[in-house]
């Protein structure tokens, strides 16, 4: 048995039986071991976010198959558990409801339930926080908020769509340190998606680079720097460099792909 | 400083008491026009009395009042203004269990037909072609089923929000951010507990809005029904009055009645206000 996440010749179509299916992701192989961070990097609408839906379990594969340490997925699970662009906080609960709420569905004691809380709480630095409802915080809190939502349920993979694409530029790049600090203590793999370049470069053990719709992997770039890494050092600055130019191709490539479409 | 102290004092007051004096600046002008037409000699006072006449001799008018309803006419021995609180309690009461049974009902019958498929296609198309009908046509049915007295005016309310409400659930339903429900999916929710947890919390708030909306009908609607099937209550009066052509009475009567439902529409805010603490103040409706 392998451990870690195994997504295998997985193909993803909208719409299969419709007029005009759109294919998402095609035949796309990758592996994602425990505790690592990988980052799906890709122009708007590749199909990277489909790819986090299935193996969340949201959607099925059209094709192919996504393995969990040696278990097929085939529904949604508390240990790989999704963080959205908007952290979908549930309005009518507080901060701390928000945050127990997997437990109290598991059926875990109260007093189990509100150490949880506060350890979180602490976690995300949102201490003082839980009895105020989500529309009175900011949007780096809601997302920290989100993010001890989902780590309350121990997962064993973080999916983040987007994470912090609503987000101001300073408050990003706070959430970044926040969210490795987080993700070193918890040992969970992280799988996020992104069209930040810089944040790719900032987080992630391996940058998976997306081609143009419909998805395959265009490139896989390691990266071994240890972190907090300086962007604008040498190697960071090439490593940049080289994603810009294997993105650009690929955009280029979907405008084409839409002019056609309009003509 | 104790100067300071005072005027932030009534600073504050007036700033409780302005919804209220916009209230009655409102209610001002429409009088003042009327008061007007009848100090010019537009408006016959016989037939269009302005409110210095109609609420003149009140006690003259609360012996049309009758709880039990058992007379119509005037009482011999005069009506006190507790008959007046009687009679209005007891329109108060029919709209108030209508729109409980209504909304309750509606919500299950709503969420059953999308929580129970089979049920659902066989119930939607039934509610869809039920729910144009107006109330005043189901008048004779409620008389029909259930008599004179309570039950056909209860009736009459709940099936003027019932089909409204049910169908305001469904569309309540399909809007329900698609994001809550994965999450409740990934956070291991089955089907009932997706229901319970986040479609129902999320559905309320704006039930409630519509609910408040559909006051006013069910208001409406409960005076036709006592007008004509029950024989007490503030319809009947005004019905009484009609007959009688006592234009005072039809005058005051209408105006208990417009203070009532304002005081319900009140009401149900603070219960909005109260019990989903998670909308604003309000939306809709304005005050």
């Amino acid at each position: 048995m392998t451990l870690g996440l195994k997504i295998a010749n997985v193909s993803k179509t909208w719409n299969p039986d419709g007029p005009e299916p759109v294919p998402a992701v095609r035949n796309l192989t990758l592996d994602v071991a425990l505790g690592e961070f990988v980052v799906l990097l890709g122009p708007s609408g590749c199909g990277k976010s489909s790819l986090l839906y299935i193996v969340a379990g949201l959607e099925d594969a059209t094709e192919g198959s996504v393995t969990f340490d040696g278990l097929e997925v085939t529904e949604p699970s508390p240990e790989r558990s999704l963080i959205f662009q908007e952290a979908a906080l549930y309005p009518w609960l507080t901060v701390r409801d928000n945050i127990t709420f997997g437990l109290k569905i598991a059926g875990q004691s109260t007093k189990k339930q509100d150490e949880a809380a506060e350890r979180l709480l602490r976690l995300v630095g949102l201490v003082g926080a839980g009895d105020k409802r989500p529309h009175e915080l900011s949007g780096g809190m809601r997302q920290r908020a989100a993010l001890a939502r989902a780590l309350a349920m121990e997962p064993k993979v973080l999916l983040m769509d987007e994470p912090f694409a609503a987000l101001d530029i300073q408050t990003r790049a706070r959430m970044q340190g926040h969210l490795l600090n987080i993700w070193e203590t918890s040992k969970a793999s992280v799988l996020l998606v992104t069209h930040s370049i810089e944040e790719a470069l900032a987080l992630a053990d391996r940058v998976v680079v997306f081609t143009a719709r419909p998805g395959q992997i265009k490139a896989e770039i390691p990266i071994t720097a240890p972190r907090p890494r300086d962007m604008r050092s040498p190697e960071m600055i090439d490593l940049a460099i080289q994603c810009e130019a294997l993105l650009a191709e690929e955009v280029e490539k979907s405008f084409k792909e839409q002019e056609q479409e309009i003509a | 400083m104790t100067q300071d102290k005072r005027t932030s004092v009534l600073r504050r007051l007036i700033k409780r008491l302005e919804p209220t004096l916009w209230v009655f600046a409102s209610l001002s002008i429409f009088v003042g026009f009327w008061e007007f037409a009848w100090w010019r000699g537009w408006a016959n006072p016989l037939l269009l009395p302005p409110p210095h006449i109609f609420l003149a001799n009140l006690t003259d008018q609360f012996r049309f009042f009758d709880p039990g309803g058992t007379r119509a006419g005037a009482l011999a021995t005069g009506g006190s203004i507790f008959s007046v609180l009687g009679v209005i309690a007891w329109s108060s009461f029919r709209v108030t269990a209508g729109l409980v049974l209504g909304f309750v009902l509606s919500l299950v019958i709503g969420i059953g037909i999308r929580y129970f498929k089979i049920f659902g296609k066989l119930v939607l198309p039934l509610v869809t072609m039920l729910a144009p009908i107006s109330p005043v046509a189901w008048l004779p049915v409620a008389v029909f089923i259930f008599g004179i007295g309570n039950p056909p005016a209860i009736f009459l309310v709940f099936i003027a929000i019932f089909f409204i409400m049910t169908l305001a659930t469904l569309s309540q339903i399909e809007n329900v951010p698609v994001h809550y429900i994965q999450l409740a999916r990934i956070m291991g929710c089955n089907k009932r507990q997706i229901y319970r947890h986040v479609i129902l919390p999320s559905i309320l708030p704006e039930l409630f809005v519509t609910l408040r909306m559909n006051l006013f009908a069910a208001w409406m609607v409960v005076l036709i029904a006592e007008a004509v099937g029950v024989g007490s209550g503030l319809g009947q009066v005004t019905m009484m009055a009609r007959n009688t052509f006592n234009a005072s009475l039809v005058f005051f009567t209408m105006t208990l009645i417009g203070i009532t439902g304002f005081a319900f529409d009140q009401a149900l805010r603070y219960v909005q206000r109260k019990v989903l603490w998670w909308v604003g103040p309000s939306s809709v409706g304005g005050l």
